[in-house]
């Protein structure tokens, strides 16, 4: 039997990096976002959406730093002014759509479970301690660690994370944009939290929270990362 | 069988040759064959600590290339007859150290009877330390109660645990840590991580803690292992450590402050 090629909808998921014409050098921004999670900036696609005042040149130098910084840039979207830039850098263009939904509509249940449950594979388990340097990313799955997780090690997944330990490295869960990923750790002391794109630094986490048993989400907008107590 | 035992520690200058030349004496003083290498190619100095460095002919390079058979390359300490050493080359370059030529080269020493054979990494994780650390069945990892040392510590651990033979195999290469040059005083000043801190960003079992000693230096100079200096703290430090990784417990020395005596204290002075 021969297969024949076939074109299906699918649904993939990926970043959109907001460019408004009044930040500061996007160019130090994303060395630092490349600094503090390495291997996460290299993982992710990204769409770039330039604000409607961005001029082609400054796309273009845009599109070569995500180039130079090895982030993946499949597309530009936002104004459609800027669709003959896409087409003169030779990227697709992303007509955007961006309807806020209603988190009780279908449409806002699957992008809650982005990976459909026939490919959801049992956890990616590692007996720790993982140490300084060591990157683990449990792709399309949850990730379990059995042991501390040393400052300077990366650990990240699609899926869940677990820290059946002391978490003093970078965490990132729900790597590849998935909102409804969490992270659950014995003694919380990250040096960095990500969770569906969401970043926050050791700085912000509150006070009461270090060294405790936590719990990390997505509060409903999915813009904003909440911590609690595990009892 | 002969048992690999790699002292190394990321960052330079922590006391790894220090340590190898104590461990591999004491282990011979123990009453077990052993022979200790020096890996670190083009910087040699165990062979100085050990206090034959007048005696090198040949070098574990020499050896590897063919240039010289490993009898002639290995030299018998004069203290113990069950210790040897194998200098490193001063000139050769790193990439000498091949890893079918240092396999081979543990073999036969195996094969000559040694039950272990202490290697002496250099810093940083370049070839001689890899090479070092990929034949490894245990592991010496030693700090300083500094950050930058524990912190290179761990990521030569995690190193250890995905590039080793052993790990490659599925196995798990036996760690062990040594604390070197801890001060006491300077730890009770916050100046220094304590020993439960290195413990506890580490998580590795702790075999010892060598207490920062005049008689380490007084050693080097005259190149006899300071482990057989039994009469100094570190000589002690260290004995107790080679009894730990043998599987003796014993209690831990020289880890707190000398309380100051009341008298020194009313006149000012210290120690
Ligand atoms: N316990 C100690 N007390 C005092 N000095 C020490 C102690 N241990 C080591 N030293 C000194 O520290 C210096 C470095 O020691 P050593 O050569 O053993 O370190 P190393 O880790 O092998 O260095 P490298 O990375 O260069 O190979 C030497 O001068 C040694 O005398
Ligand atoms: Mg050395």
């Amino acid at each position: 039997m021969t297969s024949m090629p076939r074109i299906r909808a699918n649904r993939y998921s990926v970043m959109t990096l907001e460019w408004p014409k009044d930040s500061g050098p996007l160019d130090s921004w994303l060395r630092l976002q490349c600094d503090k999670a390495p291997a996460l900036m290299q993982e992710i696609a990204i769409v770039l959406k330039p604000a409607m005042e961005h001029t082609a040149s400054e796309i273009s130098e845009a599109v070569d730093l995500l180039d130079q910084l090895g982030i993946g840039l499949i597309g530009l979207t936002g104004d459609p002014q800027h669709r003959t830039v896409a087409d003169e850098l030779g990227l697709a263009w992303l007509s955007s759509n961006n309807v806020t939904v209603d988190p009780d509509t279908p449409e806002a249940v699957s992008a809650r479970s982005p990976v459909p449950d026939e490919t959801r594979n049992s956890a990616l388990v590692i007996e720790g301690p993982v140490r300084s340097g060591v990157q683990i990313y449990a792709k399309d799955r949850d990730l379990v660690i059995i042991g501390q997780v040393s400052e300077g090690a990366e650990i990240m997944a699609d899926g869940h994370v677990h820290v059946y330990g002391r978490l003093r490295g970078r965490v990132a869960a729900g790597v590849s944009g998935q909102a409804d990923a969490e992270i659950f750790c014995l003694t919380f002391e990250p040096e960095l939290v990500s969770l569906a794109g969401m970043y926050c630094g050791s700085d912000q986490i509150p006070e009461e929270l270090w060294s405790a048993r936590v719990r990390v989400g997505l509060d409903g907008t999915a813009q904003k990362l909440t911590f609690a107590l595990m009892g | 069988m002969a048992t690999v035992v790699t002292v190394t520690s990321g960052k330079g200058g922590v006391g790894k040759t220090t340590s190898s030349a104590a461990l591999a004496a004491g282990l011979a003083k123990a009453g077990h064959r052993t022979v200790v290498i020096d890996f670190d190619v083009g910087l040699r100095n165990l062979d100085l600590i050990m206090g034959v460095e007048r005696r090198v002919v040949f070098d574990f390079v020499n050896v590897i290339s063919g240039e010289a058979t490993l009898n002639q390359a290995l030299i018998q300490d004069k203290r113990m007859e069950n210790l040897s050493i194998l200098a490193a080359s001063q000139t050769k370059d790193k990439d000498a150290l091949s890893e079918e030529g240092v396999g081979q080269v543990l073999d036969q020493l195996a094969d000559m009877g040694f039950e272990y054979i202490v290697c002496d990494s250099p810093a940083g994780i370049e070839r001689g330390a890899t090479m070092a650390l990929h034949f490894a069945d245990h592991a010496v990892i030693v700090t300083n109660p500094e950050v930058s040392s524990v912190r290179d510590s761990d990521r030569i651990l995690g190193i250890l645990q995905s590039k080793s033979k052993r790990a490659k195999e599925g196995g798990k290469v036996q760690e062990h840590l040594l604390i070197t040059r801890y001060d006491p005083v300077r730890v009770d000043q916050g100046e220094m991580l304590s020993k439960e801190d290195v413990c506890d960003i580490l998580a590795v079992k702790l075999i010892g803690v060598i207490p920062e000693s005049k008689a380490v230096l007084k050693a080097s100079n005259t190149g006899v292992p300071v482990i057989l200096d039994e009469d100094s703290d570190a000589g002690k430090a260290y004995s107790d450590a080679v009894a730990r990784f043998l599987g003796d417990d014993r209690p831990l020395r020289f880890v707190t402050a000398k309380k100051q005596g009341l008298l020194s204290r009313i006149l000012g002075g210290g120690d």
